[in-house]
């Protein structure tokens, strides 16, 4: 049933060949790993020929894939269970999606002389940001790299993954949130940034010698 | 001008800041752009906030890097070749 004609495997190939760069590419942001990423390409490939059959329109074939690509991914991730499947309303403006990494480090009275913002995001190394995007679950990861690291605007999200463009922004708002909390979790870890309640005091301090 | 900035409404920096992603992602369209911008041009902290959220998706969008692996397409022309 599922074997392709001769015909089909030909315009399949045609078509699918010219995207394996850009699904090599999505894979590897969202696994940041060669060989997790070539299979995730692998098993992408699998399942379109499989269901090739039931794509109506054709020219819709780079969504198509990357649809598939990013169901792989969270089926994968779900079976490693580092990501068990985890509860999330898709309300938009929840207290949840609202953590900005900007209002923890901004210091208003210092604002005359630098820019402590601008300062601390260029400590972060690629590699740092690239690791906190791996911290994200599979669905808000998926909406983060879609949207942040490909350039995607919301509604090309939405008829990837087929789902409202709400749900799109909610994911995205999510998704950025966690990120940016795991950034300020990590430049404490790193002392880029002080300590909450070390800061404090150090702010106090400079308070009361001006 | 000077007449149709007067009438903007102002909008508070809760307001705002409810529309930093939307206009960073630029998907934010007529009145609400034009209020949002107007308050940028008076709200430091906004405009910061604004400048901040720019530079970290443009950090993002830096990690985005052209890959062109011949193992990768040699092993889906095989794939193909199974079906
Ligand atoms: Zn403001």
């Amino acid at each position: 049933m599922n074997i392709l004609s001769r015909k089909e495997k030909e315009e399949l190939r045609q078509v699918l060949m010219p995207l394996v760069d850009d699904l090599h590419r999505v894979a590897l942001s969202f696994c940041h790993d060669e060989n997790a990423a070539e299979e995730l390409v692998a098993a992408t490939v699998g399942k379109a020929c499989e269901s090739y059959r039931s794509l109506k329109d054709r020219s819709r074939i780079k969504p198509w894939l990357l649809r598939i690509l990013s169901n792989m991914f969270i089926s994968q991730q779900r079976t490693k269970a580092r990501h068990p499947h985890v509860e999330y309303d898709e309300i938009e403006n929840d207290k949840q999606n609202q953590f900005s990494l900007f209002e923890q480090i901004s210091q208003p009275f210092l604002l005359w002389w630098g820019n402590p913002e601008r300062e601390i995001m260029n400590k972060f190394l690629d590699e740092d940001i690239q690791k906190a995007i791996e911290s994200l679950p599979a669905e808000f990861r998926i909406a983060v790299v879609l949207s942040d690291v490909e350039g995607m605007r919301y509604q090309e999200i939405a008829n990837i993954l087929q789902i409202p463009l709400g749900t799109v922004r909610s994911r995205l708002a999510r998704g950025r949130s966690l990120l940016q909390k795991k950034l300020w979790h990590h430049a404490q870890d790193l002392g880029i940034i002080l300590r909450k309640a070390h800061r404090h005091e150090t702010i106090q301090t400079q308070h009361s010698t001006h | 001008m000077k007449q149709s900035k007067r009438s903007i409404q102002p909008i508070s920096c809760e307001e705002a800041l409810s529309r930093v992603f939307d206009f960073i992602d630029d998907h934010l369209r007529g009145k609400a752009r034009i209020e949002l911008e107007h308050h940028l041009e008076t709200c430091r902290h906004c405009f910061d906030r604004v400048e901040f959220e720019r530079l970290l998706k443009s950090r993002l969008r830096k990690l985005n890097v052209n890959v062109h692996s011949q193992k990768v397409r040699k092993r889906v022309e095989t794939l193909l070749d199974q079906f």
